[in-house]
């Protein structure tokens, strides 16, 4: 346990490193993330407007509430680990990784948390100065950050384990295969980048709910708005730890698998 | 002409490398159609909840889409590849053997990388609006269709200027090639009629990052939305940025080789 | 059409700024302020002439300033100082004339598509070179012939093997019939037979074409098989430039002497320094004056089967010149 934090302190050292040495790229990075959420920020304020001032209940400001910390927390829980695998796997950069004592997820965990949690110094300004702009209005209690908290992590846990799990594909395929794109879809449509899941049919709300978009990504948000009562926070709390373990399931399965094609590929 | 022989040697070869990853075809018509089974969704939704967003109803924003596929899939013909290669060879240092021939530099780096498939969006997105115009009821004439090229030309040459721009500071910044991917979340932008956004927003989308004037532009015209003064302005930003993109990739050039020291 | 200089240059200069980082999380942090930039003299001051048609090799360890100046004979990069003229071009003008005339390989480094069979990349060549279709043809075959292409050029390129390929690049860069050839380390990371494949190429090539070649290489061997006339550079400065056997006689100030005896190779120690001993045989370094002394000795003294007298090895001469940076 003491080398594995040892080898922690390392990665996070070198991932620091260079990051700071890419920080032109690195920032500009963050402009796409942060244009998503502003531009459904306007999309549904425009249609609160058209409709009297509210859509289902939420107002322009729930929507800039709501979108401003769904651009928060989607920086927090975001991956880019299946683009390297597919690096990996084509130019065989994997072969080193594997030499290595440790498991290679090690290496990916740090060098992602040092640069989302480097970059909150760009994030947290962008949000405030988007906050001036648009307004947001909510009501955030200190009972509903306090939850928000653990929520934030296990979404963050389960987020990267599944797409971890799905940059181990590129074992199978070196192109964007099929799954990779309707992922992205369902995790658009689902997690909430689009808006409040409150506001899409039933159908689909329930669709959600069985699948681990949700729990990635809208319901921290939701916590922290406010926008659920007891009882649904307890039963996403354990429907967090349930995809928890699930995901980190499928990524030990799909690492075995995979690695015994990979050395059996003689890569 | 010279630059057509070029032009025709690019494309066979790209064809002729395509071809080779024949799964590709397949995987382009998938992503093709999952990309406008995309789009609808998210029209549904919203028209779930509005009848018309800020005056475009239902069908024109259709035409939107159609419009948004196509220029997406113009751009991601030739543009993005083009531009990324560039930025990997400046990276890598292998951009000398591009600056060896005796052709214009730049002709060549923008042309060479063709990725034929994506024509299956092409298609798709005039599929589409055709469709959406039918549905309309609205006819096309023949000076409205003019508009509508000349539209679309214009916003392709703006996109165009705006990724070599982006491309040559890869001259100076190291890791740029990453960059390219966030004209991709940009470009989300243009889905939505640009009037929606507030102004300052507005003009960041039209001339800092000209994602809108790509696609709401060329969609007015063919709705009939489009007046004169807007087009004239268009097609006279599209020359100054090509005029501005020029120039910035010969002074970059002048860098690389070191000149500027 | 009478140059009297192929390649021309003066005084050419190159220097780089790079910006210049110490390793550690604060200084990293440190340079987020403020960037410290060091001067990098690449090539400092450096003047010759090649006639036309001559192989010229141009030696020197990695780092050395060979390929800045292959980079700046080529029109790739401008120098800091200096001037030069490539056929009564400057090159970085880059005219179109000019580039139409030149070629230059870099050796592990691709320009032929990957995926596709080297002949299309060949076809491109000709479209962007505008070279007659018959004169294509003509020295396709000629390079074909040359370089044992026929069962190559249909295989995409990815699947060749690294000497496979370096001779399509070769002839991808001569199919516009170049002038003026600059190759940069052709054969590095090649195995020995092709190595060998390509300077035999290279040399009939230039022969038959009277194409002026600098060839730039850190192998001694490159240059021993094609070039009469060596350039030696090193920290960007010229130490050497004229015949080899000069070179090699010019400095070295040894002779090495072979023996074959019976006797103890200690009791040869005496003679001078003992630099191999094997069962029976034995090498000696020996100043070169005193050369004559020294065989008289040892035959009137030892039992002597068999006596050589050699210089040292070239190798040995130019790995001298490096590290003492003169030459004698």
């Amino acid at each position: 346990m003491k080398a594995l934090l040892a080898v922690y302190r390392a990665q996070l050292k070198t991932s620091f490193l260079m990051y700071l040495q890419y920080r032109a790229s690195s920032v500009l990075w963050l402009l796409g993330m942060v244009l998503e959420p502003v531009i459904y920020l306007v999309v549904w304020s425009t249609i609160a407007g058209a409709n009297g001032g509210a859509v289902d209940g939420y107002t322009a400001g729930d929507f800039a509430a709501y979108f401003l910390v769904l651009l928060l927390v989607n920086h927090l829980t975001d991956n880019w680990v299946y683009y390297e695998f597919q690096e990996r796997v084509r130019q065989g950069l994997l072969s080193p990784l594997l030499l290595r004592p440790i498991h290679p997820i090690h290496a990916d965990i740090a060098q992602n948390l040092t640069y989302k949690f480097m970059m909150l110094v760009v994030m947290l300004p962008t949000a405030g100065a988007l906050g001036l702009v648009f307004h947001p209005t909510a009501s955030i209690t200190p009972l509903s950050l306090l939850l928000f908290l653990p929520s934030l992590v296990l979404a963050i846990a389960i987020r990267f384990l599944v797409e971890w799990s799905l940059g181990l594909t590129a074992f199978w395929t070196t192109q964007m295969s099929a799954v990779i794109q309707v992922y992205y879809v369902g995790l658009f449509f689902l997690s909430g980048q689009m808006g409040p899941l409150a506001l899409f049919p039933a159908p689909v709300q329930v669709l959600a709910q069985l699948l681990p978009f949700q729990w990635m990504l809208a319901f921290p948000v939701q916590l922290l708005l406010g926008q659920l009562d007891q009882h649904a926070i307890v039963l996403g709390l354990i429907a967090q730890t349930i995809w928890l373990c699930l995901s980190l399931a499928m990524m030990t399965v799909l690492w075995h698998r995979g690695l015994r094609r990979y050395s059996g590929m003689g890569a | 002409m010279r630059y057509i022989a070029l032009l025709r040697r690019f494309l066979q070869l790209n064809l002729l490398r395509e071809l080779a990853y024949r799964s590709n075809f397949y995987m382009q018509i998938f992503q093709s159609l999952l990309s406008l089974g995309f789009g609808l969704v998210g029209l549904a939704v919203i028209f779930d909840h509005t009848s018309a967003l800020n005056e475009w109803h239902p069908g024109e924003l259709l035409v939107l889409l159609g419009v948004y596929q196509l220029v997406g899939g113009v751009i991601n013909l030739v543009i993005q590849p083009c531009m990324q290669q560039l930025m990997r060879e400046v990276h890598q240092g292998t951009l000398d053997f591009t600056l060896l021939k005796p052709e214009d530099a730049q002709f060549l780096v923008s042309i060479r990388q063709i990725q034929i498939w994506k024509l299956c969006d092409i298609v798709l997105g005039l599929v589409v609006v055709g469709i959406a115009l039918a549905h309309l009821g609205a006819t096309v004439g023949a000076g409205q269709m003019l508009t509508f090229l000349v539209a679309l030309v214009a916003g392709g040459a703006i996109v165009y200027s705006f990724w070599l721009m982006l491309a040559t500071c890869s001259f100076w910044l190291v890791r740029v090639e990453n960059i390219l991917v966030i004209f991709q979340d940009l470009y989300q932008a243009g889905r939505w009629p640009v009037s929606i956004y507030p102004s300052w927003l507005r003009w960041t989308l039209t001339f800092l990052v000209p994602v809108t004037v790509a696609t709401t532009i060329p969609a007015q015209a063919l709705i009939g939305q489009l007046a004169w003064p807007t087009l004239l302005g268009v097609a006279l930003f599209a020359l100054l940025t090509l005029v501005l993109s020029r120039w910035f990739w010969l002074f970059g050039l002048r860098h690389y080789t070191g000149a500027s020291a | 059409m009478g140059h009297s200089c192929a390649i021309d240059m003066c005084n050419l200069s190159k220097h780089y700024t790079v910006s210049r980082r110490d390793a550690g999380l604060k200084a990293a942090l440190r340079s987020v302020v403020r960037r410290a930039t060091s001067q990098v003299v690449a090539v400092d001051g450096i003047t010759f002439h090649l006639a036309p048609g001559e192989i010229v090799g141009f030696l020197g360890p990695n780092g050395a300033g060979k390929t800045t100046t292959l980079k700046m004979l080529a029109g790739l990069l401008y120098p800091t100082t200096g001037t030069a003229t490539v056929l009564d071009y400057v090159p970085w003008r880059r005219e179109r004339a000019f580039l139409q005339q030149i070629a230059l390989v870099m050796g592990q480094r691709n320009q032929l598509q990957w995926d596709i069979p080297a002949i299309d990349s060949f076809a491109l060549n000709q479209t962007i070179y505008r070279i007659d279709p018959s004169a294509y043809r003509r020295t396709l075959d000629e390079l074909t012939e040359l370089l044992d292409l026929a069962p190559l050029l249909t295989k995409p390129v990815r699947t060749l093997s690294l000497g496979e390929r370096m001779k399509c690049e070769l002839a991808a860069a001569l199919l516009h019939r170049p002038r003026v050839l600059f190759l940069d380390e052709p054969t590095i990371g090649l195995d020995v037979t092709s190595q060998r494949r390509i300077r035999t190429f290279i040399a009939e090539y230039n022969r038959r074409s009277e194409a002026t070649v600098l060839l730039s290489s850190h192998y001694m061997a490159d240059v021993e098989a094609l070039c009469r006339r060596v350039i030696v550079i090193h920290h960007g400065q010229i130490l050497f430039d004229g015949n080899l056997r000069e070179l090699a006689q010019r400095s070295s100030s040894y002779k090495t002497i072979t023996v074959q005896t019976p006797d103890e190779p200690s009791r040869l120690a005496s003679f001078g320094e003992v630099i191999s001993r094997e069962e029976g045989q034995v090498k000696l370094r020996v100043p070169k004056a005193a050369t004559a002394s020294v065989v008289q000795r040892l035959l009137e003294e030892c039992a002597i089967s068999d006596l050589t007298i050699e210089d040292p090895p070239i190798e040995q001469v130019i790995e001298q010149i490096f590290a003492q940076g003169v030459v004698a």
